[in-house]
Order: structure tokens, then sequence, then C-alpha cells
């Protein structure tokens, strides 16, 4: 496993600088929205085999929220960004 | 507000006399202050309304995060000087004064980067990281500012409340050169 991230701000790091919270969630569900709709956004996660989008903080460097994109299966992480890109049109 | 000025004091004592193949050592006095910027804000712009404003101070500005950064020097400033330096500075930028909330110190030494090789996977070699160079790093699980300050010096800052911690485990790493 790939244990270096590379921090879009402070370059190459060990994984241990790094709190993990998990998947990027999906688009809210509008405030009406199905109960059922609801309980699948707040409990329900996906297990995927390959590419998969997670929210990383880098809590022991520039503590900034990353957004990272890795592989369940090689743990290679293809793309990090600043979490504030995705307000700008990245897409969540 | 206190009653008496604070005493800017090293509870620290240096380890060992200087020209050793290690050596760690506080920095006693001169301030630490985090400058946070706007979105737009940055290193260049800052430097220089520094050295307008406070040219006494020195512009020893480090990178913590973006648009934030540590000012360091080895003067005291008073509270009516920072507050003066605030007034100074456009809405761009705020002071938060860190001068008793971290400690500095300085590891130096020829085995310096051996030392802490051990606690940090940053690449303190000399040809990766020139002199004033800095990173915001752990060392072991400790948060701590590097910086190299010269050859084979190192400058760290840490969280005050830590600092005694990363200090007993400096002394740990560094036994065997000693």
């Amino acid at each position: 496993m790939s244990s270096l991230v590379k921090c879009p701000h402070c370059g190459l790091r060990p994984r241990e600088e790094f709190t993990i919270r998990g998947e990027v969630a999906t688009p809210r569900p509008s405030a009406g929205a199905d109960e059922a709709v609801w309980f699948d956004h707040v409990y329900l996660r996906d297990n995927p085999r390959g590419e998969h989008r997670e929210y990383w903080h880098h809590s022991g460097g520039c503590r900034r929220w990353l957004v990272l994109s890795r592989n369940t299966l090689t743990h290679e992480t293809s793309e990090v960004v600043d979490a504030s890109t995705l307000k700008l049109g990245g897409g969540a | 507000m206190r009653d008496y000025p604070l005493e800017n004091r090293s509870a620290f004592s240096p380890s060992v006399a200087a020209g050793a193949a290690i050596n760690l050592a506080p920095v006693t006095g001169g301030f630490v202050i985090h400058v946070l910027g706007d979105a737009k804000s940055d290193e260049a712009a800052l430097k220089q309304v520094l050295a307008k404003i406070a040219p006494e101070l020195g512009a020893d500005v480090r990178k913590s995060a973006p648009n934030q950064w540590f000012w360091v020097g080895d003067a005291d400033v008073s509270s009516e000087r920072l507050t003066e330096i605030q007034a100074g500075l456009s809405n761009q930028f705020a002071l938060a004064d860190q001068t008793h909330g971290r400690v500095r110190m300085i590891l130096s030494g020829p085995s310096s980067r051996t030392v802490l090789a051990k606690g940090t996977m940053v690449d303190l070699s000399a040809d990766q990281y020139a002199i004033g160079q800095s990173a915001m790093t752990q060392i072991g699980h400790i948060g701590a500012m590097i910086t190299r300050v010269e050859d084979d010096s190192f400058e760290l800052i840490v969280l005050r409340s830590f600092a005694g911690s990363l200090w007993d485990e400096l002394h740990h790493m560094m036994a065997e050169f000693r």
C-alpha cells in the first residue's frame, strides 16, 4: 500500500499525518424528500471495488480538508485536491 | 487582563555544549505571531507590508497552511506594538500572538538530520531542503514546524503544552550521538 499522499499544499506526506473522514457523499436530497431517500443518504454507503473518493483531513500538516481519489484494490491515490475546490464547480 | 507582564522564559536549558555532534537548545525571547490572510493574500505582499510597518522585527514568515503563516523573530514585541502593527495592516491580514503559546527550539549539529529522520518523513537533505525552508509536519505524534535555519541546524516550533514531551522525545532520539 502506498503510504504517501501528495497534499496539494505540502507535497508528499505520510498517511499518518492524515485523518480519514470517509466517502464523499452523494448530493444532499431535497428537504422534502422521502424518508427512505434520506435514510439512504445518511446511513447507507457503498463498498466499491476500484476508484473511490474520500474526504481526508491533513491534520498533521496544513490542516486543510482534501478530496482524494483512491483505488480500493491497489490503494493507489490518483487525484488529490483541496475540498474547497468542490464548491467552485468540481461537483460532490 | 493580567496585572503584571509575563516573562518569556524557557523552562528548558541547553543540553550539550555548542559544537557537539548534536545539540538541543531552547530559543529564549523573541516572538511567534500567527498571520491569517484572506483568500487572495500572498506571501510576497505580506513580507512587503511587514517590512514597511515593522522594519525592526524583520519579515521572517513561514507558511503553515494556505494563506497562513508564522511570523517569527528574536526581538520582544509588546502588546501595544502588536496593536500598532495590526492597525497598520490592511484587513487582508489578521495577527494572533502565539509567543506564549508556541515554543521554539534549535536542534543543531552534523547528526541533526539523522535525529529528525527518526521522527518525521519530510526529506531534510541539504539538496532538497534549502536554508530558510520550512514545513508543518509531525515529529512522532507531535505537530511541529521544522525550519532549516543554517547548514546543519533546524528550528522547531511546537505548541507549548507539547514542548516538554517533544524535548524528552528528542533527547531519546539524540542519545546515540552523545
